[in-house]
């Protein structure tokens, strides 16, 4: 089968790296066509994006990994192909990837040209040290320039526009003479087969039969099934049941030889026993030194999750428990509000992943839940001089205690067309971001670098931006780090009972904004009940904005005799329903979409 | 023949109208399309699908408009009501004021039927023209005189507020005119924009606007005011009556007791069973030929189910829940299966709990379908 273990010689491990739609999922078939290993249109179209969700959004969130035979030359090659993810929020798990990798391919689309993400994730696999080479896609297609997105590539990247591979992942052109330079350019692993077993483990995932199953990349030695196996992070030993590679189906081995990469399975019971980037070595004689790991993933984004209708808290609680079996970047913790009960703290790594959470949560546990508008961590010196950071309005203390108040700054990138510069600078300006540089990668397109506090980005700036440039400009952003703001806390209250669900931290210049902006879209969403409801802004005791929400005056079925009751009592009920779905604060009925109202900036 | 133990109120719908009004979206069609004596021919011929034997406690012929028949097919489908129906103590006829005469009412009298409600609506012509009523002010004052000179003695008149464009004596004026002849039930309406009538398709096009919240309520709040002053007893939320003559018929239906509904979109509530007519006249008479029951459909509740439907019935009489009787009527005890709603209402003053029933306080009538849906499922 050409899997046999043959020296690191003729092994190759890669990645690609791409912007969403660029092609990564269509290479990576087209590959897998071209090595035999998916015949033509085998029943899912894109092999490697496994969940529907990532289907669905076209987007890949889990690292997978495949084993491919290849024969160049009268030798059978080994290529290893490591998925990344294309987003935003997962240059964790991109370097994650590109670790176990000795190369990586950096897939542009000929019609679109180089994006802010592939330009981020380059960086980053320049960081890590891989081979990179440049890949054109889509080059078929009528609107194609492959010359001008060379010369960006070039531009950006250093990579040589003569040296870029222009290929059609859809209808095959090009992708076997890329094979053929993955095996002729990427170096192979490093030869380390005569020393102890070490091996990392680059990704993970939670399976119900046969427990957590470890995505490893073997970088000395190797590792065999029965072998007593040590995780030198936790020190915790097991023995292997099975390893093995995926072509591209799980195909149990007997040996992982150095250079290899495959799974390892080890009874191991739970996800949270296996730390993503330690590493695995024999037991009985053990690695000199663990492999270099991972940084841990950081959090940036936060908000709280509330059982809603038909749901309870250990249900939500379970429901947690399982999505965090798939999902080291994701974190919950048990939290109380006055106004929402007992609920979760999340965390997330951005926006994106807020979402998918979301909606992983619905589809895979149908469950029902009322989420808080995500925010940030902020940094607190306190008077006393230690700094603590909190992650939710509700943490901060009072006034008094503060020194400073600090907010997390990002590095923001974005790639956009040269008429849309405007729009994007204005935009810019309305939320904080100071521009850096700008930098010309064509006569239509440019490169803006701001850095921008991450909490006014987080809302709804990609959307923002996404209209603005008619869905042509692409952003990236980088932690900097935490720096001193005027930021104040402000209250909403309803029915004159503050909701600390509600509650956000703010530019002061912007509070009486926001404020304002946030009651008049709670009186859209808070439908009018019995009585008037006044909802208002506070900072501090000060009530710097007030809106009413009317009450009913006239409600009441005229006529209601024998034929008519079945009717009416079916939207009495439906009614009685919606309300059960809202979230009661001093006697006025919340729905969830109020609490998502604070998440929409826009007018 | 489906034998009726348990005492029932029947309700017999004649579907027929000269022409319906703008606000109307009940069935009914011009009564010169259709063979009227095969209708009623098949009428009856439902009526006798039931084995009434002693259960029957009240009439009521509603429509439509019962008059539209034209006085011979009524008197005849009257008789064979009465040949069934020997048991009921209050009989009703809905009367259209445009389409009544002495020598009918003295007719209908003799049949036993003892009460009559007129659907008066207005008594502003421009109201009247609004509604598409095709009677006038003067068509109403003659029906009610006829009325008492026929010898009823329990006459019933609705009435419509809320109207769009409506001068602001208006209401004051329909109110006063009504008791000034005299009836001893009076109801008044909100005008509803009911899909399927023809204001409901004015108002989604804009072609009208309804009048403001504020004003609905004021005329609303102004009549229960009025009524009590001229000495109407008000005992549900749109229903007002001289001591004494509250509708039995329509008590029924509030206190979710049994009734048998029959013509062509009748509907039935017999033990759970909530059943309804076909309702095209054709289909309907078709079906009775044929031997079949002319169902469209039947609806089996649970018993919680039914709990739910006699609590929102009953909150809308001013009585409200009487708690005991509610436990023997339901199985369950209406104090556990709202318990978080009645505390909520209690303190918003929706609710209040008097004499071991529990009820709608008068803050609570403009808005009550807000507090009703509180007891449509259980907490």
């Amino acid at each position: 089968m050409g899997l046999r273990y043959m020296g690191t010689e003729l092994i190759r491990n890669f990645s690609i790296i791409a912007h969403i739609d660029h092609g990564k999922s269509t290479l990576a078939d087209r590959m897998l066509d071209l090595t035999g290993l998916v015949s033509g249109k085998q029943a899912k179209e894109q092999f490697l994006d496994s969940m529907d969700l990532e289907r669905e959004r076209g987007i890949t969130i889990k690292a997978s990994a495949v084993t491919m035979p290849f024969k160049h030359e009268g030798k059978t090659y080994m290529l290893n192909l490591i998925d990344t993810p294309g987003h935003v929020d997962f240059h964790y798990e991109v370097s994650r990837s590109l670790a176990a990798c000795e190369g990586a391919l950096l897939v542009v689309d000929a019609t679109q040209g180089v994006e802010a993400q592939t330009v981020a994730n380059a960086y980053l696999a320049v960081e890590t040290g891989v081979e990179i080479m440049g890949v054109i896609n889509k080059t078929d297609l009528p609107a194609a320039q492959p010359d001008v997105v060379g010369e960006e590539i070039e531009h950006i990247l250093g990579i040589r526009k003569n040296e870029c591979f222009h290929i059609s992942a859809k209808s095959g052109a090009g992708v076997k003479e890329l094979l053929e330079a993955i095996v002729t350019l990427l170096p192979p692993p490093k030869d380390n087969s005569d020393k102890p077993a070490a091996a990392l483990i680059f990704d993970s995932h939670f399976d119900e039969y046969r427990g957590v199953i470890c995505y490893v990349r073997v970088f000395e030695g190797a590792l065999r099934t029965k072998q007593r196996i040590r995780l030198m992070g936790s020190g915790r030993t097991y023995v292997i049941t099975e390893i093995g590679k995926f072509s591209p189906h799980m195909k149990p081995v007997d040996t992982l030889g150095t250079g290899e990469v495959g799974y390892c399975i080890a009874n191991i019971k739970k996800l949270a026993d296996v730390t993503i980037g330690d590493t695995i070595t024999d037991d009985s004689s053990p690695a000199e030194k663990a492999l270099p790991g991972y940084k841990p993933p950081m959090q940036m984004v936060f908000s709280d999750f509330y059982p809603g209708n038909n749901t309870d808290y250990s249900s939500l609680r379970g429901a947690f428990d399982k999505l965090a079996l798939n999902d080291a970047s994701f974190s919950f913790y048990p939290q109380s509000s006055p106004a929402l009960g007992f609920g979760f703290r999340c965390g997330f790594l951005g926006l994106l992943h807020m979402e998918i959470v979301q909606e992983r949560l619905e589809r895979e546990s149908n469950i029902d839940v009322i989420q808080t508008a995500p925010t940030v961590s902020y940094e607190i010196l306190k008077k006393d001089g230690t700094v603590k950071r909190i992650d939710s309005p509700s943490e901060l203390p009072d006034a008094s205690h503060i020194e400073e108040l600090r907010e997390p700054f990002v590095r923001l990138e974005i790639i956009t067309g040269t008429d849309s510069y405007g729009g994007i600078m204005k935009l810019a300006e309305s939320r904080r971001c100071k521009l850096i540089k700008t930098d010309y990668l064509s006569q239509t397109r440019v490169m803006l670098e701001f850095k921008a506090p991450l909490g006014e980005i987080v809302y709804d700036f990609y959307d923002v931006l996404k209209g603005i440039s008619r869905g042509y400009a692409t952003m990236d952003y980088e932690l900097i780090g935490f720096e001193k703001s005027d930021l104040v806390k402000i209250n909403i209250l309803v029915n004159k009972a503050p909701v600390d669900a509600l509650a956000l931290i703010v530019h002061r210049d912007k509070a009486v904004m926001r404020g304002k902006k946030l009651i008049i879209k709670l009186r859209r969403a808070i439908p009018r009940h019995q009585f008037e409801i006044p909802l208002q802004v506070a900072i501090g005791g000060k009530i710097i904005a007030r809106e009413t929400i009317k009450a009913y005056r006239k409600d009441v079925t005229a006529k209601l005799y024998g034929g008519d009751v079945t009717r009416k009592m079916k939207v009495l009920k439906k009614q009685k329903e919606g309300k059960k779905r809202m979230k009661s604060v001093a006697n006025v009925q919340i729905p969830q979409e109020a609490f998502m109202s604070i998440l929409d900036t826009s007018d | 023949m489906i034998p009726i133990s348990e005492p029932i109120s029947l309700y017999v719908h004649i579907p027929f109208c000269k022409k319906k009004c703008r606000y109307c979206s009940f069935y009914s069609e011009p009564a010169g399309k259709h063979d009227t004596k095969r209708f009623v021919k098949a009428l009856i011929a439902e009526l006798e699908m039931y084995d009434f034997q002693r259960a029957v406690r009240t009439v009521y012929i509603g429509g439509g408009s019962p008059t539209s028949l034209g006085g011979s097919l009524l008197l005849s489908l009257i008789k064979s009501i009465n040949l069934h129906c020997r048991t009921a103590s209050e009989f009703t006829v809905e009367v259209n004021p445009g389409q009544v005469d002495l020598q009918l009412l003295k007719k209908l009298r003799k049949l036993k039927v003892n009460r009559l409600s007129i659907g008066a609506q207005s008594f502003n012509q421009p109201e009247l023209d609004f509604l598409g009523r095709g009677h006038s002010p003067e068509d109403i004052e003659k029906a009610v005189v006829y009325a008492k000179k026929a010898g009823f003695e329990n006459i019933g008149l609705d009435l419509i507020f809320a109207i769009p464009g409506a001068r602001e004596d208006y209401w004051v004026r329909s109110l006063r005119s009504a008791f000034y002849l005299g009836p001893q039930h009076i109801s008044v309406y909100s005008l509803t924009y009911e899909p399927g009538s023809v204001l409901y398709d004015d108002r989604q096009a804009g072609r009208l606007k309804p009048v403001d919240e504020e004003t609905d309520r004021g005329q609303y709040e102004f009549a229960i005011e009025e009524l009590a002053r001229a000495g109407f007893i008000q005992y549900e939320i749109s229903n007002f009556a001289r001591g004494g003559f509250t509708c039995r018929h329509n008590l029924a239906y509030w206190k979710n007791k049994p009734y048998i509904g029959i013509g062509p979109a009748a509907a039935s509530s017999y033990r759970n069973e909530r059943k309804e007519n076909i309702d095209d006249i054709e289909r309907y008479i078709e079906a009775i030929e044929n031997g079949r029951l002319p169902s469209a459909g039947v609806q089996s509740l649970s018993p919680l189910e039914v709990a739910c439907e006699t609590a929102v019935l009953d909150l809308r009489c001013m009585e409200g829940i009487d708690l005991e009787q509610f436990i023997s009527q339901t199985g369950f005890d209406a104090r556990q299966l709202f318990s978080k709603s009645i505390d909520r209402l209690y303190c918003q003053s929706l609710i209040e709990i008097k004499n071991g029933c529990l009820s709608l306080t008068r803050k609570a009538f403009p808005i009550a379908d807000s507090v009703l849906s509180d007891f449509s499922s259980p907490d």
